[in-house]
């Protein structure tokens, strides 16, 4: 039996590195700069073509994560971060285009729920009728439930976890102003202003990037928390560009939430 | 004995599963004809998804619900290829024509993979109204050792499985190597999709296969794609039943 027993470790060793409390994700190298800066005794563990860094911020045993942008990428690293280091907590962060014209570059969205609105059936149009978005009927992400069999529509999206948003709500961005709302994921990037607020009154959404509402929506299939950061990056009311160093306010922020955030369950 | 036995299904929990020869990746619908003939089936699932293992027509395959949809694929994909270690990634169903030569009942197999659903805007004022014809494409960014990202227009497919798929016959229509399409959209606008054959190349659209093919890419293992315009389940399992049979 003992010896059973040191084989099951050993295996459990082999297969998987100890658990971490936070995965923190971004999607880009700016974007986790900041916050491997701040990772105390981390080493580098590479799955595939994605990186992980391991090490402590605070009292958290923490993972971060080079995701790359959009979809395919997140959602492959997202799975393989979730089973590889089991975190309590997935936080998603980054750069954004602000989609409500009260944002202002460096402002921060904290999500209350995330979502993916690229998704839609079109109406039948005839040849030479053009193409119309507006009429574009929107399809929700669907997740099937392990404990019915059924497939789930998520209308809204993925809500963030109320604790971690009342921690963020109360951390400071040293950059901007700090808001909950809503977070749009698609692999676009809408600059049509009539466009921009179609989507703001259609999903609710304050910010639009390519990955929150993804992850959101793995976290919510293995019941894991999830909470999403997203800093203002261009604000294509007040014409302002892509300002890809706003990654700084959000690494920072991030930073911030992880040394307050209590211990988790 | 009973902790004997607790130590023992952790043991199955943590242990890689046997490798198999070809993960099959496809609706729940679409899997169905392929299911009904598997010999020695076995099932798991994991969190969302679920898998099945046996024998099919002599080889050693796992099989995926994709759900229809690119992030259910790409996380069943995933924990499929964690798992199971497939040689090889066949994604397989119904897809609706791109390409105005292609009739029901067509094969398009996959020369290779687009994820069309990419696009950057240029800007324009409030009540300037939206332009969709005029939008760029923005093609995914696949990560690659180094923490580099490349920006993919199309992905590959296994050139040895194409040529074996450019064989297959086709049970009411031809056989045509072109560009699998996909995205979570259903486009019934023929200048978009004109617009998007113009863009992507593609020659037909489905909710999953580009989708697919990234995520195999990004974890190193061949893909090929086989869709039936506006098919059945059962021609599309045909289809697969062809490829596996001539696959060596």
């Amino acid at each position: 039996m003992k010896r059973l027993v040191l084989f099951l470790m050993l295996v459990v060793a082999l297969r998987a590195a100890e658990p971490v409390d936070v995965l923190v994700q971004g999607a880009e190298k700016l974007e986790v700069a900041e916050i491997l800066a701040a990772l105390v005794d981390s080493h580098k563990t590479e799955i595939g073509p994605f990186s992980f860094w391991v090490g402590r911020i605070g009292s958290h045993r923490i993972a971060v994560s080079l995701t790359g942008q959009s979809l395919i990428n997140c959602t492959t690293s997202t799975v393989l971060g979730i089973e590889e280091f089991h975190p309590k907590l997935i936080v998603n962060q980054g750069t954004s285009g602000a989609q409500a014209p009260y944002l202002k570059l460096h402002d921060i969205i904290v999500g209350q729920r995330a979502l993916d609105y690229g998704n839609f059936t079109s109406p039948v149009r005839a040849v030479g009728a053009g193409s119309a978005p507006f009429a574009w009927i929107p399809v929700p992400q669907r997740l099937r439930d392990s404990a019915t069999g059924q497939l789930v529509e998520f209308r809204d999206g993925f809500a963030g976890d109320p604790a971690a948003l009342a921690v963020a709500l109360r951390t400071s961005n040293p950059m901007g102003r700090v808001f909950a709302g809503v977070i749009g994921s698609a692999h676009e990037v809408n600059l049509e202003l009539d466009r921009v607020r179609w989507s703001a009154q259609t999903f609710g959404m304050d910010v639009e990037e390519m990955e929150s509402g993804h992850v959101a929506a793995i976290a919510h299939a293995y019941g894991i928390r999830y909470i999403a950061f997203r800093v203002v990056s261009d604000a294509p009311y007040a014409g302002v560009p892509f300002h890809p160093q706003a990654a700084r306010a959000t690494a920072l922020f991030t930073v911030n939430f992880l040394q307050t955030i209590p211990a988790l369950p | 004995m009973k902790r004997l036995i607790v130590i023992l299904l952790l043991l199955t929990a943590v242990l890689p599963a046997a490798p198999v020869e070809v993960l099959l990746a496809a609706t729940e619908t679409e899997l169905q004809p392929l299911l009904a003939r598997l010999v020695d089936p076995h099932t798991e699932k994991h969190a969302a998804w679920q898998f099945w293992t046996g024998t099919l027509d002599g080889k050693v395959v796992a099989l995926t619900r994709t759900e229809g949809d690119p992030l259910n694929a790409v996380a069943a994909t995933t924990l499929a290829i964690r798992r199971y270690a497939p040689k090889l990634v066949v994604t397989f169903g119904a897809a609706r024509a791109h390409d105005p030569a292609l009739r029901p009942g067509d094969v398009v197999v996959s020369g290779s993979f687009a994820a069309f659903d990419g696009m950057i805007s240029a800007h324009r004022d409030l009540n300037g109204g939206t332009a969709p014809l005029q939008w760029k494409i923005l093609p995914h960014a696949i990560m690659t050792p180094g923490e580099q990202e490349k920006y993919l227009p199309a992905f590959p497919a296994y050139e040895p499985a194409l040529a074996v798929a450019q064989k297959l016959t086709g049970a009411r229509g031809r056989v045509v190597t072109g560009v699998l399409g996909s995205a979570n959209q259903v486009n019934h606008e023929p200048d978009r999709i004109a617009t998007l054959r113009t863009q992507w190349g593609t020659s037909c659209e489905d909710p999953e296969s580009a989708h697919i093919a990234g995520c195999a890419l990004l974890l190193g293992v061949p893909v090929i794609g086989v869709r039936v315009i506006d098919g059945t389940d059962a021609e599309a399992a045909a289809l697969v039943t062809q490829l596996l049979g001539g696959l060596k």
